[in-house]
């Protein structure tokens, strides 16, 4: 039976002397073998890593200091890119808070009941016209609405299933975080947020018209 | 010898790591000089050119100081960063082009002390080694690793099994089969 890798390669770095495979005496396959695992070696280990600039080196460590230093420094997790790329987390967490504000628009737009219970602040519309007409959007959005729907309720009590551990490490729970920001939306964000949907409504129209 | 009353110098790796946890200035900088050039090669080693190759020894110095706290001087710090490394090139190997495409040109080792020799044989011996490593850069992830580690490191083979997460057979036959693989690579040269 012919050596194996493992022979092969203790007796090729000498760590196994030759002598004790006597095999190899009488089996020119393992002889050779042998000789070009040798020689690939030799050949391998002659080439070296070209070296760099002297000022190279001094270069390098000043990076790393500097990323090292960069690293300490307390960062709004919210603008660190590098730290977003690495914790899937936080991209889990934040795409798991957009379905549900997305989830809870949409069947604003699109429930019956909302049309019922909001009956006397639209005006009357023909049988065949598209539910999330331009008529309702203004009041879709008000304050008054907002304060009195359970929709932001929902949203919270979802968001509060969040794996709060994850989204911690993600900082998502701090003060600045989706999930804060869901669940304690004041009167300016609602507005802001009714004012960036109407632009977009509006634009949406104008390309369609 | 606490880290507290000796200079940085004179620390041995396990109370220098303790001052970097303690935030002692000029601790892990301290590291990255003791350590920058071995990283660096074994980098080069992997990607074969200068430029990513300072790119990924910074990471595997960013990413030992995130970790400093899980070094439990079981291996000597080397052989940590080598893992950390090792880990990090192969990573990056599995996002981008094969590496063989990326090998710097001839042109490009002028820094090679070349002096002792004349330019023909400069030449010719910058040109196989330049041939060795785009061969090594076709090997499969685990065999180039391998075969880095083990005859550019002078690492153990339970080292290397430990840096891979692997066994001493598998690191040997790993061994094996990329000194085989480069032996078809070179093809005629050899012969």
């Amino acid at each position: 039976m012919h050596l194996n890798a493992d022979e092969l390669i203790d007796l090729a770095e000498g760590t196994r002397p030759e002598r004790s495979a006597p095999h190899l005496a009488g089996c020119d396959h393992c002889r050779q073998q042998l000789n070009e695992i040798r020689a690939m070696m030799a050949r391998a280990a002659e080439v070296d890593v070209p070296e760099p600039s002297p000022l190279f080196w001094d270069h390098l460590s000043q990076r790393v200091h500097d990323a090292v230093a960069a690293e300490q420094l307390p960062r709004r997790a919210w603008l660190d890119v590098a730290a977003w790329r690495r914790v899937p987390a936080r991209w889990s967490a934040v795409a798991v808070a957009m379905i549900l504000i997305l989830l809870v628009f949409s069947s604003r737009l699109l429930s019956p009941t909302w049309s019922l219970r909001h009956a006397p602040a639209l005006a009357p519309l023909p049988p065949d016209a598209a539910v999330a007409d331009a008529a309702p959007r203004d009041d879709l959005f008000s304050d008054a609405f907002v304060d009195e729907d359970a929709s932001l309720t929902l949203v919270a009590s979802l968001t509060a299933n969040l794996d709060l551990e994850a989204a911690g490490e993600a900082g998502l729970a701090q003060g600045d975080s989706a999930e804060h920001a869901v669940t304690h939306m004041n009167g300016d964000d609602l507005r802001e947020l009714r004012r960036l949907l109407k632009e977009e409504l509006a634009r949406s129209d104008g390309s369609k018209g | 010898m606490t880290s507290a009353d000796a200079p940085l110098a004179d620390l041995d790796e396990r109370t220098l790591v303790e001052a970097c946890l303690a935030s002692q200035p000029g601790a892990f900088d301290l590291i990255v000089e003791r350590h920058r050039r071995s990283v660096y090669q074994l980098c080069f080693r992997f990607v074969g050119n200068h430029e990513d190759a300072s790119d990924l020894a910074q990471d595997v110095f960013l990413r030992a100081f995130r970790g400093l706290r899980s070094f439990r001087g079981q291996s000597s710090l080397g052989t940590w960063l080598y893992r950390i490394g090792t880990n990090v090139c192969l990573n990056r190997m599995s996002v981008k082009t094969p590496l063989g495409r990326n090998t710097e040109s001839i042109d490009d080792h002028q820094f090679a002390d070349e002096r002792a020799e004349s330019a023909s044989d400069g030449m010719l011996r910058t040109e196989r080694a330049a041939r060795v490593r785009a061969a090594i850069a076709q090997l499969p992830r685990k065999q180039r690793a391998t075969l880095i580690l083990r005859t550019y490191h002078e690492m153990s083979h339970q080292e290397i099994a430990d840096v891979l997460d692997s066994s001493v057979g598998a690191v040997k036959a790993n061994f094996f089969h990329a000194l085989r693989s480069l032996k078809k690579l070179l093809g005629d040269e050899m012969a």
